[in-house]
């Protein structure tokens, strides 16, 4: 396990580029995301002296009756473009996806060129696959959360006062588990999808079943710890937030705010390094059984014995990472 | 019983005439404690009869409440049924200046029933609690009077006529009321002798069971007050508490022996019987209701407090689970108790029983004499001051509603209102004026705010002054009892003076304990101990719906040669610095409270100018010419009216600052994208 977690975040540090990139996308829908919010806030508070209950503390007070009035618009009007953003963060991460495979998987920078064939070459591949795996994950979840539910609420029987929140909670840890198996298996199938040019995702799907449930102590244990790291970095964060800037540094707060959010990215990409790996290691079919489409290997630099003014042209224009 | 709005002002209106009109009650009357607690000439229809004078559960050597009722209860619980079968021996002082033919009961524990005028109001108007949706017929409560017998005039059961008051719901059986045969003289006592049994429901309005939990509040059939001239004896509805004489009670609870126990007055013994029971008897003195509760689980700490008057033995029940919480009730407990007896007056009981309730229970934050509940969970950080904020709540009410006894029914605000305040000003001086309730990560919330907030929500829907039940809804009841009450005389703190307003806080108790006072003795003894005629502030506040909001409508400054050649000024720094600007400021009341108050603008040079308006007319200008621009005004400078709706608009800058827009917006930012990063994290 140890050398899946190490050997895959190894991809995720040599593609560092696809990081900057998602959260730069991140950043951006983000700032769409929240532009109602601003707006319906410099309209109240930028000329009230009240709104300094804001800036040298954080005054509940004001922001509950900031919240309440009728300029600055229902909470539904503010929230609902952050979601609808967020909606289209994880359609774009979908879209790019496949690129960051074929990224980890190539033993050189990929070029622009490529990752973009990539990304548009398993689309609806990657949708069908989403849908599958939506109707799967999302049908699981909700019996998994009713039957939680559902014990949770039978504990309050029980004059144990705790047990209905200590049920609740091994119940999540349960479901957490069971999502996750199937983030693997998912994740696996992805992978193979694109790595394999397999146009027919449900034998990606059924050949990372198999896989699974074969290794899924390992694989298992490798995504637990990943986001476990990921739980320990959210909270690092938000404690050196509290903890070091001051209420009223605004800009360090955006600065804290963003750091941790990019090192946020880093898990889940490192989840899809280890999957990259393991389908390297174990997934991958034998030279002359699948017509396994090998990238051609693009000059990223001019050769050194030659003269940079007889390097063919697409050596002249670097390749601009996605 | 809902009445609209227009009913309401109406009603509003013709009850200041009629409290102006109407005879002082005799409660006002009552001497300061001790009093006599039974005349030496009175007659009696039997000479045996008498109420106790009895001091055992109290710090003082003679009676503090003129003495109306004698309640000797010997109840048996049935843990499994939920169940009480008793006796009452009720004994009345006839202290209402004629003769009385019919007295009127409460029977608390009908309301929880499916046609009850409480569950159709609480469907109507909403409710605290909202269990009686999923009851099904063995979580109804009831409350029987199986027969009654007056001494001296035989079997009265026949006699019981549910009567309903304040509505015409024939289902509702809140209320009986028992015709005597012969009238009970002036100055006479009379005894009823009741079997009574009652079903608790499962935990609503402060009331009944949760698992193996008990909580048994309003359970037995209670007299109702002879109050200005006739009975007071409301029907139980959604948004309303209780009313009550006070008294002796001498209460025998068997229970399981596997129970711990814990009830209002003092324990005078616990006697273990041969069928697995105990019967605990208790006492209180100068009390008007008697509570209890059960639990088998409860852990108990005990200690004593050193009270104005003698000791006070604190007892808490605790749930297992929160037994670390414990010394958090205790503190909160002290804390308060310390506030009161130096602010309002001293605290008289030997005893003060604090139950933290069953879990998820309706049971939560309820007073009764000498014994609250509070309300917790086994979850909650030190900055979270909820067991603090229940606690000293709850507390309070010994003072308001414990000993100065106000109707609940009609003038909800009187204590309700009253200690909502006195939680304010204890609170901000126990915990901190603006993170009473919240200070944890730098975010904080005070008590203060949650009031204001509770009323501007509902600013103009109901006046005070009106009658619980005539709420527009649950909201309007409690925004206005509760908030708008707190708010109105943090505000009056502004007009007559923090001091000022202390001292008629501690006058109202000190004159009206152990009394049923009414709104205008509240509202005269501010007026006499502030020397202010503040009618014009009551008319709005107590009696009207009026709503304040006064905005800063703009706030700008031009050079008065502005005509001049820009450039050319432009050109010279010194001749900017001594440019001469006119100012103006422009005030509006947007509402229709009319009240003075400052405004304070500021200039850019440092300068603070103060101003004064009446606020009579819609608008006023300030003008000035100096040599500095404005830089902001602000209405009410020192933050003294807590009644304004809006508090963004009583202050405006001008020129705009974006820092704390973009403070906000980073934190919204961030969360924006967090949810995004965890969608695609498990989504693809």
């Amino acid at each position: 396990m140890a050398n899946l977690l190490s050997s895959g975040f190894t991809k995720v540090a040599q593609n560092k580029r696809y990081l900057f990139w998602f959260w730069v996308l991140n950043l951006t829908l983000a700032e769409f995301g929240t532009a109602a919010f601003r707006r319906g806030t410099h309209a109240i508070l930028d000329r009230s002296l009240y709104a300094d209950g804001l800036v040298k503390s954080f005054d509940l007070g004001v922001l509950i009756e900031l919240l309440s009035k009728p300029e600055f618009g229902t909470l539904k009007s503010m929230t609902y473009p952050s979601l609808y953003f967020g909606f289209v963060f994880f359609l774009a991460t979908a879209l790019f996806l496949p690129g960051i495979f074929t990224g980890y998987a190539s033993t050189y920078r990929l070029p622009r060129e490529e990752f973009f064939r990539a990304c548009g070459r398993n689309l609806w591949r990657f949708i069908r696959i989403m849908i599958i795996a939506g109707v799967i994950m999302g049908v699981l979840a909700a019996l998994l959360f009713a039957a939680n539910d559902a014990i949770a609420k039978k504990a309050e029987e029980s004059t144990n006062e705790k047990l209905p929140f200590e049920l609740q909670m091994i119940g999540l840890a349960v479901i957490f588990l069971i999502m996750a198996t199937l983030r693997i298996w998912f994740d696996l199938a992805e992978v193979d999808t694109v790595l394999n040019d397999q146009r027919a995702v449900r034998k990606s799907i059924a050949a990372a079943l198999r896989h699974t449930f074969r290794n899924l102590v390992r694989l298992l244990a490798s995504y637990v710890v990943v986001t476990v790291i990921a739980g320990i970095v959210l909270l690092a964060g938000l404690w050196i937030w509290m903890k070091f800037i001051a209420p009223e540094n605004v800009l360090g707060a955006f600065v804290v705010a963003q750091i941790t959010l990019f090192l946020l990215l880093i898990p889940r990409f490192w989840q899809r390094g280890i999957a990259v790996l393991y389908w390297q290691d174990r997934m991958l079919v034998p030279f002359g059984q699948s017509a396994i489409m090998e990238p051609s290997p693009v000059p990223v630099s001019a050769p050194v014995d030659q003269p940079a003014a007889e390097a063919p042209p697409l050596a002249t224009t670097p390749p601009i990472e996605p | 019983m809902r009445t609209l709005w227009r009913s309401t002002a109406i009603l509003a209106v013709f009850s200041i005439g009629l409290i102006a009109l109407r005879p002082r009650q005799v409660a006002i009357a009552a001497p300061q404690a001790p009093v006599p607690a039974k005349p030496a000439s009175t007659p009696s229809a039997d000479s045996s009869l008498a109420i106790p004078s009895t001091t055992a559960a109290i710090n003082a050597s003679a009676p503090m409440s003129q003495r109306v009722v004698h309640y000797e209860i010997d109840a048996k619980y049935d843990a499994s049924e939920h169940m009480v079968d008793a006796t009452e021996i009720l004994t009345y002082h006839n202290l209402t200046g004629q003769a009385v033919d019919h007295f009127p009961f409460h029977l608390y524990q009908n309301a929880f029933q499916p046609n009850s005028t409480w569950v159709r109001e609480a469907k109507i108007q909403g409710s605290r609690d909202i269990g009686y949706e999923k009851w099904d017929p063995k979580e109804f409560g009831s409350e029987e009077i199986k027969s009654i017998e007056v001494v001296g005039q035989g079997d009265a059961t026949a006699n019981l006529q549910y009567i309903t008051p304040d509505d015409s719901n024939k289902d509702d059986k809140t209320v009986v009321d028992l015709q005597l045969s012969k009238p009970i003289p002036i100055g006479a006592f009379v005894q009823f002798k009741i079997a009574f049994q009652t079903k608790f429901p499962e935990t609503q309005a402060r009331s009944g069971w949760k698992r193996d939990f008990l909580l048994g509040g309003q359970w037995f059939p209670k007299v109702g007050v002879w109050w200005n001239g006739a009975w007071n004896c409301h029907q139980y509805h959604a948004t309303t508490e209780f009313f009550a004489d006070f008294g002796v009670y001498d209460v025998k609870l068997t229970v399981p022996q596997y129970e711990v126990i814990g009830a209002s007055g003092i324990q005078v013994s616990s006697v273990n019987n041969a069928d697995a029971t105990k019967t605990v008897t208790y006492h209180g003195d100068d009390i008007h209701d008697f509570a209890w509760t059960v639990s088998p689980r409860y852990k108990v700490k005990e200690s004593t407090y050193q009270a104005q008057m003698g000791p006070v033995q604190l007892r808490f029940l605790m749930q297992p689970a929160h037994w670390n919480q414990v010394e958090r009730h205790e503190q909160i407990t002290r804390e308060t108790l310390d506030h009161f007896e130096k602010w309002y007056g001293p605290y008289p009981y030997k005893t003060l029983t604090v139950v933290d309730p069953e879990p998820d229970s309706a049971a939560g934050g309820m007073e009764y004499p000498t014994f609250i509940t509070g309300d917790s969970s086994w979850l909650l950080p030190n900055g979270l001051h909820f067991i603090e904020l229940v606690v000293e709540h709850e507390f309070g009410h010994q003072y308001w509603y414990g000993m100065v006894a106000t109707n609940e029914f009609e003038d909800a605000w009187l204590d309700e209102g009253i200690n909502s305040y006195t939680e304010v000003k204890v609170m901000d001086d126990i915990l901190g004026k603006d993170i009473s309730i919240l200070n944890i990560a730098g975010i904080h919330f005070g008590e203060r705010e949650e009031q204001r907030f509770s009323y501007i929500r509902v600013a103009d829907r109901d006046p005070m002054a009106q009658k619980a039940y005539d709420y527009y809804n649950f909201n309007s009841y409690g925004g206005t009892t509760y908030g708008k009450t707190a708010s109105v005389l943090l505000t009056l703190e502004g007009i007559v003076g923090q001091e000022t307003m202390a001292k008629a806080m501690h006058t109202y108790f000190v004159k009206y304990r152990f009394t049923h006072p009414t709104k205008e003795d509240f509202l005269k003894t501010i007026e006499e101990v502030s020397g202010k005629d503040l009618r014009w502030y009551f008319n709005q506040a107590i009696y009207g719906s009026q709503v304040v909001d006064y905005e800063v409508l703009n706030a700008n400054s031009f050079p008065v040669n502005w005509y001049e050649d820009k450039d050319k000024e432009d050109r010279n720094k010194k001749d900017k610095d001594d440019a001469v600007y006119q100012s103006y400021v422009s005030v509006h009341r947007k509402g229709d409270f009319i009240m003075p108050m400052d405004v304070e603008i500021t200039f850019d040079n440092g300068e603070k100018v103060r101003e004064h308006w009446d606020g009579q007319s819609r608008w006023t200008r300030f003008s000035y010419q100096k040599k500095a621009k404005v830089v902001s005004a602000e209405i009410d400078p020192d933050h003294t009216i807590h009644i304004d709706r809006d508090n963004f608009n009583n202050s405006l800058i001008a020129e705009p600052k974006s820092k704390p827009t973009n403070k906000l917006s980073t934190y919204w930012l961030f969360i924006t994208q967090w949810l995004g990063q965890t969608m695609a994290w498990w989504a693809v």
